[in-house]
């Protein structure tokens, strides 16, 4: 539809302009005439409008057509006799010659230098082509990573799950009921371990499609907290979970669900990464930005993976002794969430004992319902 | 303690209806199911189960729907079983009439305690007690409704007008999940629409008033993206 409608266009503005400048041309040599006009001088404007012909239509028979169309009226109108044609006056054939070469000339040299542009208009676009092909490219191979990863992290549990079942159901009369309550306790702990992975990729597939697809809206810090603090108890009895919230009751815009997700994640990594139960919960807001930490009194982040922590796929390395429950994909997925969000995530060891993870949410306003 | 509690199942995966029934029927229940939401509503009134455990993502006729048919000539309790992605459908079951919901994948325990929670509330006939009963307490926490007071361990506590109207109302029914456009209607009156922030805000600040740790409310409990509900018994 579109490009019909540009070639209708282009079908009418080129002759349209060429006519436009054509008479404006012979307008301004008629005005001149009188007093100044040689045939120098309107030959030199007719070979400047040329130019700008060449220069604003499309392909080169536009600029030779006006060519052969300034010579005859320079002929026509500035040579004596005026109004009429006349080549026969003698150095008049050669001065018309060159006029007509000029214009050619200066024609077919304005194409080409079009010719350039488009050419370079061409190439930037190619290369605006290539570079988001890059970026697509290195998306889909996050995103194959990624799902290489959950595949593996997947597998571990299910395979637990499927042979502690086969066991009770090929053996049922040779377990006994230390032994039953054992297997059935792993198939227990491998479908939670299962579930969690699963809601992980839930919230892979909801923030793939870009940031448009978070459902931001503004929650209250408490609750979202609270959320988190009951979720982690649940999971953890031993627990020691502590929370420090601002003052303030603070609304945050988020999609709740997945920054629970984020939570739940560090508390998790805090869990069984750092391997003690204390815990700190803690926001602060700084500006217009609140930051969520969770800290823990573990045994810290080995330093050469501190900043290769949010790529995935640190814990997978073969030397790492609980390699079946590895936590990367978390702490990526966790990047993708706050980034999504318009925050930042960041990992450090705390001076004395611990590791903390902060990431940033930016809050538009405080809003305050204090009456 | 074996009780003759006949409870009607609704679920259309039969794993999971046959692991839901093994449970129920262990712990003394009478089990009927029903894998259509169809056949629920035929169920329901052929057998005039206690209570109903309904699965919202049935097909055909939809958990909503089911909820709508029945509410239409039964008072059964209905305890709705929803998946983690499914939080709209839910707060639209409570708009209809559900009595509690329970997010899978959960566990034993936490089904049986829902169970006889709304079997509780079935028979203590909220209406009546909401007339009659002058008071809420549970633990150290006291509401005087005639006195318009809240007390912690003999402590007063104050509340602003509309903290106070919120957890009169919570009180009022104690255990009952309320939604936020139900408090919304019944605080701050017809026209307030659907915003629940104000409601959210009023209780973060009612629960730093009344909780030791309002991270983890022990007296008013949040139903996530559905409301609130009143702590009792159990």
């Amino acid at each position: 539809m579109n490009i019909k409608y540009d070639k209708i266009k282009i079908f009418f503005l080129n002759p349209l302009k060429t006519s436009a400048i054509l008479l404006s041309a012979t307008y301004i040599n008629l005005l001149l005439l009188d007093r100044f006009t040689t045939l120098g001088n309107a030959s030199e404007i007719y070979i400047l409008s040329v130019l700008l012909i060449s220069l604003n239509t499309t392909g080169y028979v536009w600029g030779i057509l006006s060519a052969i169309v300034s010579v005859l009226c320079v002929n026509y109108f500035f040579t004596y006799p005026y109004t009429n044609f006349n080549f026969t006056r003698e150095g008049y054939p050669v001065t018309f010659l060159v006029m007509l070469t000029v214009s050619i000339a200066t024609s077919a040299l304005s194409g080409r230098i079009k010719k350039q542009r488009e050419f370079a208009r061409e190439r930037s676009r190619l290369a605006e082509e290539r570079q988001k092909i890059v970026v697509e490219a290195e998306k889909e191979k996050m995103r194959g990573n990624l799902l290489r990863a959950i595949s593996h992290d997947l597998r571990t549990p299910l395979t637990g799950i499927l042979a502690a079942s086969n066991a009770l159901i090929d053996n049922d009369e040779l377990i006994n009921s230390k032994d039953r309550k054992e297997l059935l306790s792993g198939i227990n702990e491998d479908a939670e371990w299962l579930l969690r992975m699963v809601e992980n990729v839930l919230s892979v597939t909801r923030i793939s499609g870009g940031a448009p697809s978070l459902k931001k809206v503004c929650e209250p810090l408490d609750e979202v907290f609270s959320q988190v603090v009951s979720k982690a108890r649940k999971r953890y009895q031993n627990i020691d979970l502590s929370v420090i919230m601002p003052d303030e009751v603070t609304l945050v815009p988020m999609d709740e669900m997945l920054i629970v997700q984020v939570l739940i994640n560090l508390v998790d990594n805090a869990i069984l990464h750092g391997g003690d139960t204390k815990v700190e919960l803690s926001a602060k807001i700084i500006d217009n930005f609140v930051k969520i930490s969770v800290r823990d009194y573990g045994k810290g982040i080995p330093t050469n993976d501190l900043n290769k922590l949010f790529e995935g796929f640190v814990s997978r390395d073969k030397d790492c002794t609980d390699s079946t429950r590895g936590l990367g994909i978390g702490l990526s997925i966790c990047k993708t969430i706050v980034e999504g969000h318009g925050g930042q995530i960041s990992a450090k060891n705390m001076p004395d004992i611990g590791a903390c993870i902060s990431f940033t949410l930016p809050i538009t306003e405080v809003t305050s319902y204090a009456e | 303690m074996p009780n003759s509690e006949k409870i009607l199942v609704v679920e259309d995966e039969t794993t999971i209806l046959r692991v839901l029934g093994t449970i129920l029927t262990a712990n003394g229940y009478q089990v009927i199911t029903a894998e259509t939401g169809q056949q629920a509503v035929t169920m329901a009134s052929s057998h005039c189960p206690d209570l109903i455990l309904l699965d919202l993502g049935l097909p055909g006729m939809d958990g909503l729907e089911v909820i709508k048919k029945l509410r239409q000539w039964s008072g059964t309790p209905i305890l709705v079983v929803s998946a983690r992605d499914e939080e709209d459908e839910k707060v639209r079951a409570f708009d209809l009439g559900a009595d509690d919901y329970i997010t899978k994948p959960f566990g034993t325990s936490e089904l049986l305690a829902r169970i006889r929670a709304a079997r509780r509330h079935a028979n203590q006939l909220a209406a009546e007690r909401a007339m009659v009963s002058s008071s809420y307490e549970y633990k150290d926490f006291k509401i005087d409704f005639e006195r318009r007071t809240v007390t912690i361990a003999g402590k007063e506590i104050h509340l602003t007008q509309n903290e106070y109207k919120i957890v009169e109302r919570l009180a009022r029914q104690p255990g009952r999940v309320l939604t936020y456009t139900t408090l919304l209607h019944d605080i701050w009156g017809p026209y307030k629409g659907d915003d629940n922030q104000i409601l959210r805000v009023n209780m973060a600040n009612i629960r730093r008033k009344l909780e030791k740790n309002p991270a983890e409310p022990r007296y008013i409990l949040t139903e996530n993206g559905v409301g609130y509900r009143m702590a009792d018994g159990e």
